[in-house]
């Protein structure tokens, strides 16, 4: 089972992701900032990670600098937000994203390039 | 309404309280970066969500919003008052239409053009003309949730059809129908939410077929859980897909829709043995079919069909044939691989026959299925910009400490896109550029391996992915054990990196402590409880009739014991409830702070609000009530109590104004005190007002004391404002105050000393949940009249009691009491009945400011009770406020003493 980790602190926005890929087969954990996503991480890391830009304790950015500084993790990530400005992309591959998709996310969009950074869920 | 939603709705108002508070706090440290930091992530986050659904209207408010905040933050626009007063109007809006979505799950149309406005409005504040475009995007950017046609790649199940539905749907499609197959899976709770998802999924538009089936093997009967949806919905409908969006539009998280090409239905089935396949006839046909003699071979396959069992697979392709020779007879590309499809009794490949477009009979022999295609043209669009960000990234400057987390990443990424694209073979070539990568700490290696694998494929993307089609088989496997290789280090080896940002004690989020519970189930327990305490009073009266009518007296007492236990239990259990439904009063404090902010600002006045003893708690009822009531006198006492600042200097006071709104409980009453430091009520011209008003006479403004003056505000109609403001003073001031604390056995006290200020108090029961009645008897019958109206029980001797004016009336401690019979008050005939000392028992009740004396027979005991309101036709018998069950099972009708008198 492919996990996945989504990294938002808005619940509406976790619980629409949850249910795209959790629908596709996957299996998904919520965190709510950076340092809890951290957290969670060190625990057990995780096939991909979602992450949004904005959120409170440590940004999206933060945690993907934190994440790709420890060389053990090496899971893609997909930045998720709601900026489209192309410095927002770069500054995002910058921390670490692989891919970043403006919100609102469409699901097969989120999907597709699920399915290419990790493969079908099963 | 979907649970997404539910959590927006909900979620949302939680932000927009959130920036509320935020904003207030704002205006006394304007300065403030960490404030206005997390007040732009608010604001920001909210247009997020809402981009979610399609809400143009709420989105376009909040991403003004957000763009403003964003403006403030950076320093680009100053902070200033105006610009709160439009973000909490833009809140407001947005907490409006957040109600509407709840009410009518969706928002009228009316509100574009306020939206508009209003974000109009919030665009001019900042002062660069950015604005018009980015709302644009926005708005494109929310048409998308919609459409959820996730294309997995797995074939529809479409022989499960029944041939003559399938053909019946081809026949619409080749009218022009667009055919749509549905998977609706239900969420699990769905019951819950009032979901019926059968009903739903039969009212389908343009629904053909349908069929339903479990979403897991079925578990033992014991271990099912019938409340829980465990159906999935399969639909074949011909409506078109606006209209299929539309339909599932509260649940487009539940919903699958793959377009349907006609000639997918087309697929034979039966049974394939019996029956002799014609080696002949395929040849035949397609030498028939190749000189283009249609009619020669409609003959022939009717010949065929006539000679078969309807049964047969053959029988049922020859349908199709003839079905497709009639509706599309251009398609002669689509004959033959029907006609080809005979030779091995095989499904006819109609992707390829869609894909490539070359009639090639050939193709249909190699046994490539849709479901081996691994990557539809999207995903082979998205696979390329993919690989274009890698490149990217890897061109990026070196970021010192993350570097080689960086370059893994990218590794990681794209050996997914090398095994989703089923190139296994590249695999091994990226694994070691990705070694010696991290060796050499460059990205030069990958850069070169990229330039090398990816150059060339652009164009040939799908053509290439087919080719590899076979090797997918096993590709699957070997993708699964990707994510082993993927964690190479177990997070203990790496104790020393943990404690580096490891768990910090403020971060540990706590877990909700409370719970939501729906109200009306609170209120089931409570009328259970109620139940359960009345009937636990039977006991009593069943260990006396054990005693005196059966004589056993020990059991008597054994009930007795019983009874104790159980009604402390009992009384427990109450108050264990009525705890439940106790709730802070800053629920209803909490708008105070906005309100007298926007009231005085409006008015030039300047006030300070205090609010005090916010956690005192009441009953969830009373402190509903308690809302509308406040909300009134804080207007009043704004508008009314306070002087403009330049006024309140000339007094000797301080230019601002103090409102202190002050809770605490006394026993079993809550006490809410406002207290405002303003100019205070003038008896003198209450007085006059009110005579000018005619509500007192000569002699009454004569005689009446400065405190009945002033109490006089509470009379209705009257209303001390010279102008009517726009804010309070419509004449229906305090009276509607006094009324509605009274409606739940409230007090209302008012008292000012004038240049001084002015002081109301509300005294309002902790519960409403229990009543507390005396029990009279007249007529033979019991009553029960609220102990809040009683003031006192006496017997007055038949002598003491005066006839005037036909009413009768009595002297009680120096005050005349006018007497009035319950008999009469309720029709009926009989006199009272004095006792053996010829008095009369008179309930005194309070009436107002009055009091009035009742004649009864006799008076019993007071109890407490659970009223129960009158329901049905009993609503309208407007002399009982309700009914309530004794102990012995009798019931006990509580009189309404106001509507009586």
């Amino acid at each position: 089972m492919r996990r996945i980790l989504i990294v938002d602190d808005a619940a509406t926005v976790r619980m629409y992701h949850r249910n795209i890929l959790e629908a596709a087969g996957y299996a998904v954990e919520e965190a709510v900032n950076g340092v809890e996503a951290l957290e969670k991480a060190l625990q057990a890391p995780f096939d991909l990670y979602v992450v949004d830009i904005n959120m409170p304790k440590l940004d999206g950015y933060g945690f993907l600098r934190e994440l790709r500084g420890q060389d053990f993790f090496q899971a893609p990530a997909i930045m998720v937000s709601t900026e489209a400005e192309s410095s927002d992309h770069q500054q995002a591959y910058v921390a670490g994203a692989n891919a970043y998709l403006v919100k609102p996310v469409k699901p097969d969009h989120l999907l597709t390039h699920v399915k290419l950074l990790i493969g079908v869920a099963a | 309404m979907s649970p997404l939603l539910e959590q927006f709705l909900s979620e949302a108002r939680d932000f927009l309280q959130g920036i509320g508070e935020k904003l207030m706090e704002l205006e006394d440290a304007p300065a403030d970066v960490e404030l206005m930091t997390s007040l732009f992530r608010m604001v920001h986050t909210l247009k997020g969500n809402s981009g979610l659904f399609e809400f143009p209207e709420m989105t376009r408010v909040l991403h003004a919003g957000e763009d403003l905040m964003d403006a403030v933050r950076q320093g680009r626009v100053d902070y200033s008052k105006e610009l709160a007063d439009r973000l909490l109007d833009a809140m407001d809006f947005v907490g409006m239409l957040c109600d509407e979505i709840e009410a009518k799950g969706g928002i009228g149309a009316t509100h574009a053009a306020d939206s508009a406005r209003l974000a109009e409005s919030l665009r001019q504040l900042i002062a660069t003309v950015e604005g018009a475009a980015a709302v644009a995007v926005a708005v494109a950017l929310i048409k998308t949730v919609a459409d959820v046609a996730a294309a997995d790649g797995r074939p529809l199940p479409l022989a499960d059809i029944p041939e003559d539905v399938r053909m019946n749907a081809y026949r619409q499609a080749c009218d022009g129908a667009v055919l749509h197959w549905l998977d609706y899976a239900p969420a699990e709770e769905c019951f819950f939410q009032g979901d019926d998802p059968f009903f739903q999924a039969r009212g389908t538009p343009g629904l053909l077929w349908g069929s339903i089936s479990a979403r897991q093997p079925w578990p033992p009967l014991a271990a099912l859980d019938a409340y829980r949806c465990a159906l999935d919905f399969h639909l074949l409908s011909a409506a078109p897909r606006a209209e299929l969006d539309e339909y599932y539009r509260y649940m487009p998280d539940q919903v699958r829709m793959v377009p349907v090409s006609p000639l997918a239905l087309a697929l034979p089935a039966g049974d394939p043995n019996g029956g002799p396949v014609y080696e002949d006839f395929v040849v035949d046909a397609m030498k028939l079919l190749d000189a283009g003699h249609i009619e020669g071979l409609g003959r022939s396959v009717h010949t065929l069909l006539e000679l078969s069992s309807p049964y047969l697979w053959l029988s049922s392709a020859l349908r199709w044939l003839l079905l497709l020779m009639e509706l599309a007879p251009e398609d002669r590309k689509a004959f033959g691989t029907l006609i080809e499809s005979l030779r091995h009794l095989k499904a006819p490949q109609w992707a390829d026959h869609e894909l490539d477009g070359t009639a090639n009979t050939a193709a249909s022999t190699i046994a490539v299925t849709a479901q081996e295609s691994p990557l539809t043209p999207e995903e082979a669009a998205a696979l390329q910009a993919l690989v274009a960000v890698q490149r990217e990234i890897l061109n990026l400057p070196v970021a010192a400490s993350w570097q080689m987390g960086r370059i893994k990443g990218v590794a990681a990424a794209l050996s997914g896109c090398l095994k989703a694209s089923g190139d296994l073979a590249a695999v091994p070539g990226l694994e070691a550029a990705t070694a010696t990568a991290l060796e050499e700490a460059a990205t030069a290696p990958l850069l070169l391996w990229l330039e090398g694998k990816f150059e060339q494929q652009p164009k040939s993307a799908v053509a290439e992915t087919t080719a590899v089609a076979t090797a997918l088989a096993t590709g699957h496997e070997v993708a699964s054990e990707r994510p082993a290789a993927a964690l190479p280090v177990g997070a203990e080896t790496e104790g020393d990196t943990k404690l580096g940002f490891g768990r910090r004690a403020e971060d540990v989020a706590a877990g909700p402590k409370s719970l939501k519970v729906d109200q009306t189930k609170i209120d089931r327990l409570m009328n259970l409880i109620g139940e359960m305490v009345v009937s636990k009073n039977a006991l009593p009266y069943l260990a006396g009739r054990a005693e005196t009518v059966f004589g056993v007296r020990d059991l008597a007492r054994e009930i007795k014991s019983q009874y104790a236990v159980i009604n402390r239990i009992a009384e427990e259990m109450q108050d264990a409830i009525m705890q439940v439904r106790m709730m802070p009063v800053s629920f209803v404090f909490q708008r105070f702070p906005r309100l007298v902010r926007d009231i005085s600002r409006k008015l030039g006045k300047e006030v300070n609000l205090v609010l005090e003893g916010e956690d005192t708690e009441a009953d969830k009822n009373i402190i509903e009530s308690l809302g509308d009531p406040l909300v009134h006198i804080v207007r009043n006492s704004l508008d009314h109590g306070f002087e403009l600042p330049a006024v309140r200097l000339a007094a000797g006071k301080p230019a601002a104004g103090t409102l202190t709104i002050r809770a605490s409980q006394e026993s079993d009453r809550v006490v809410i005190e406002i207290r405002d430091d303003g100019k205070g009520i003038d008896p003198m011209t209450i007085k006059r007002k009110a005579y000018e008003k005619g509500l007192i006479d000569e002699a009454a403004l004569e005689r009446m004391s400065d405190q009945e003056a002033v109490n006089l505000v509470f009379a209705s109609g009257f209303s001390t404002m010279e102008v009517v403001s726009d804010l309070s003073g419509r004449g229906v001031g305090m009276d509607v105050v006094r009324t509605a604390v009274e409606k739940v056995n409230g007090i209302v006290t008012l008292d000012s000393e004038k240049g001084k200020g002015t002081r109301l108090r509300l005294s309002l029961p902790l519960s409403m949940a229990v009543t507390n009645v005396m029990i009279v008897e007249s007529d033979g019958q019991i009553f029960g009249v609220p102990m809040d109206s009683v003031v006192e029980t006496v017997r007055v001797p038949k002598s003491a009691i005066r006839t005037i004016k036909k009413s009768l009336a009595t002297v009680l401690r120096g005050r005349i009491v006018p007497l009035k019979s319950i008999n009469t008050l309720l029709g009926l005939a009989t006199a009272p009945k004095a006792n053996a000392n010829d008095e009369l028992a008179v309930l005194v009740v309070r009436l107002g400011d009055e009091s009035v004396g009742l004649l009864v027979d006799d008076f019993r005991e007071t109890t407490d009770i659970i009223l129960k309101p009158m329901t049905g036709v009993l609503a309208r018998l407007v002399a009982y406020s309700g009914s309530a069950l004794m102990g012995d099972g009798s019931v006990l009708m509580v009189l309404n003493v106001k509507e009586i008198l």
